[in-house]
């Protein structure tokens, strides 16, 4: 690791502020992802800006008004433990639980994982050129790359795929973002969509979200009528390990018993966590029936782009968001 | 779990907002807040605390005593554990937070050193598995790793052995196969000795009690 300075912020105010002014500073949380990439030299900040200090920003809670608060340094092992989340947010527990290992679990944070770069090896290694790091063409694409892990959606100019697992469950509950500005106010990230950015040239991040922005917590609110909740993911191996493909899925239904509206999102498909609308308009109308979820897997993967070695992805995300809609309607 | 699933809470007529107010965490809330706005108005003027990017004084508590150190901030936890403190029972391996050879226990928890930095467990209880047990007074699992062989080069050993102590510690005699098997997802041995080592923490859990 390049040598940095280590700044103690003691709130998300102060890390937001200090990263403003900084502008080659990076924000520190668990360090599993980001170490990694100083370690590789993929990342060489003069300054972390940790949240190790900072209070209070790893609480789990009700709001008064029934939307449920995460602070954005919850690490993944509270979110698979915390009652308030396997009660009122069963998926998110769920993929929690399934992430990593423990000793990840205790150090990664909710902030942490939405902000990971993608595990794309070529990314990874600083002796291959790479779109994210400011090369010219994604080596993924080129003659010969390894596409095994690659995106199968909006991956025309960079064929990386988003690892985390979290985040397409917390698209599926219309997760809400609460940002630190660099000036010091709070905002909201007004739909989960609007949190990423597809992949240029030169930008590392997936968020779409200004230098000196801090996550300070995801919001996930409440509803007034029943939800149907359903999570689902493929992987190699049962323990420790990424998911190839994970899905999940929220809906409602109507008097007569037909989904009245759905919301499907994918992780490790695409640059970014990715949302289904297709499947989500097949399933709108249509009692939660086997046909209905292979209609909606058949739409999901329709305009699916993928690499010679990724055409195994389109399956298994149709198998995936088959899974997940079974786990919804069990659960119910 | 499928008890409490919203879905059903929603179905008794038991709405979030209905739990929220029975509870009441709103005081709690607020009481946050408060907080946090005080020390933000405290601390406005003197910044935030810098350290680096050469040596600084790291005092951490390691194994129950206090242990002053100069480092980087970029050194990692195990390098200085390793290095400055000679506790060398957790392995650099990997040194990316895939293998699991440098488990130890921050404020009770297993992590991998690797991806703690020094400067960060200052103020927290560090444990290696040279705290676990002494040579002539081994941890129940240290135990019993010997009586059921469950080693051979030995290298993963110091990390399966924090991460087969903390699921005794957190579910002692209740301790299943399946929860041993989870705590030691994060521990890779080469060897292949995962069946002795499931083994050896569930005999250990044996005559265990939670939080032993």
């Amino acid at each position: 690791m390049k040598a940095f300075t280590f700044v103690r912020a003691r709130s998300a105010e102060e890390a937001a502020k200090t990263l403003g002014d900084s502008k080659t500073g990076l924000l520190h949380s668990g360090g599993c992802d980001l170490l990694d990439r100083m370690k590789e030299r993929v990342a060489e900040p003069d300054m972390l800006v940790s949240l190790c200090d900072a209070e209070g920003l790893s609480d789990i809670r009700l709001e008064e008004d029934g939307s449920i608060w995460v602070g954005a340094r919850a690490t993944l092992a509270r979110l698979a433990e915390a009652s308030l989340v396997q009660r009122f947010l069963p998926t998110l527990s769920e993929a929690a639980a399934l992430a990593a290992s423990p000793q990840l679990r205790h150090r990664a944070t909710i902030g942490g994982n939405l902000a990971q770069h993608t595990r794309c090896g070529y990314y990874r290694h600083k002796s291959f050129p790479c779109l994210k790091r400011g090369g010219d063409s994604c080596p993924v694409r080129a003659e010969g790359g390894v596409q095994e892990m690659a995106g199968i959606f909006d991956n025309e100019t960079c064929a990386s795929a988003h690892p985390s697992s979290i985040a397409p469950v917390l698209g599926s509950l219309d997760a809400e973002l609460v940002i630190r500005n660099a000036d010091g106010r709070q905002a909201f990230v007004p739909s989960f969509e609007s949190l990423w950015a597809s992949p240029k040239k030169g930008r590392a991040s997936d968020l779409a979200l200004a230098a000196g922005d801090v996550i300070e917590a995801v919001r996930i609110p409440a509803r007034d009528t029943k939800q149907f909740v359903g999570y689902a993911e493929i992987r190699q191996r049962k323990a420790f390990d990424w998911a190839l493909v994970s899905c999940a899925v929220r809906y409602e239904m109507d008097a007569d018993g037909k989904i009245a509206q759905a919301s499907v999102w994918y992780g490790s498909v695409a640059p970014t966590p990715w949302r289904a609308g297709a499947a989500e308009s097949a399933l709108r109308g249509k009692a939660c029936t086997d046909e209905t979820a292979r209609t909606a897997a058949e739409q999901a993967l329709a305009d699916a782009t993928p690499l010679a070695g990724t055409t195994y992805k389109v399956q298994l995300a149709k198998v995936a968001l088959k899974r997940a809609l079974a786990a919804a309607r069990e659960r119910a | 779990m499928s008890d409490d699933a919203p879905q059903d809470a929603a179905a008794r007529g038991l709405t979030r907002r209905a739990l929220f107010k029975g509870a009441g965490a709103a005081a709690a809330a607020g009481a946050v807040f408060r907080s946090l706005d005080a020390a933000a108005k405290d601390d406005a003027a003197a910044g935030p605390p810098v350290q680096g990017p050469g040596k600084t004084a790291v005092t951490l508590q390691v194994n129950g005593t206090e242990r002053k150190v100069e480092a980087e901030p970029r050194e990692t936890l195990l390098q200085v554990l390793r290095l400055p403190l000679d506790l060398t029972g957790a392995k650099p391996v990997c040194d990316r937070g895939q293998c699991g050879a440098c488990t130890v226990w921050l404020d009770g928890e297993p992590v991998y050193a690797c991806n703690v930095l020094a400067v960060e467990a200052e103020g927290r209880k560090v444990t290696t598995v040279e705290g676990l047990g002494a040579p002539d007074d081994l941890h129940a699992v240290q135990d019993a790793f010997v009586q059921k062989d469950a080693l051979q080069c030995g290298f993963c050993t110091p990390g399966l052995v924090m991460s087969a102590a903390w699921a005794v510690e957190q579910h002692g005699e209740d301790l299943t196969e399946e929860q041993a098997r989870e705590a030691c997802a994060g521990n890779l041995c080469r060897c292949g000795t995962y069946p002795h080592v499931l083994e050896a923490a569930l005999a250990a859990a044996k005559h265990a009690k939670k939080g032993d």
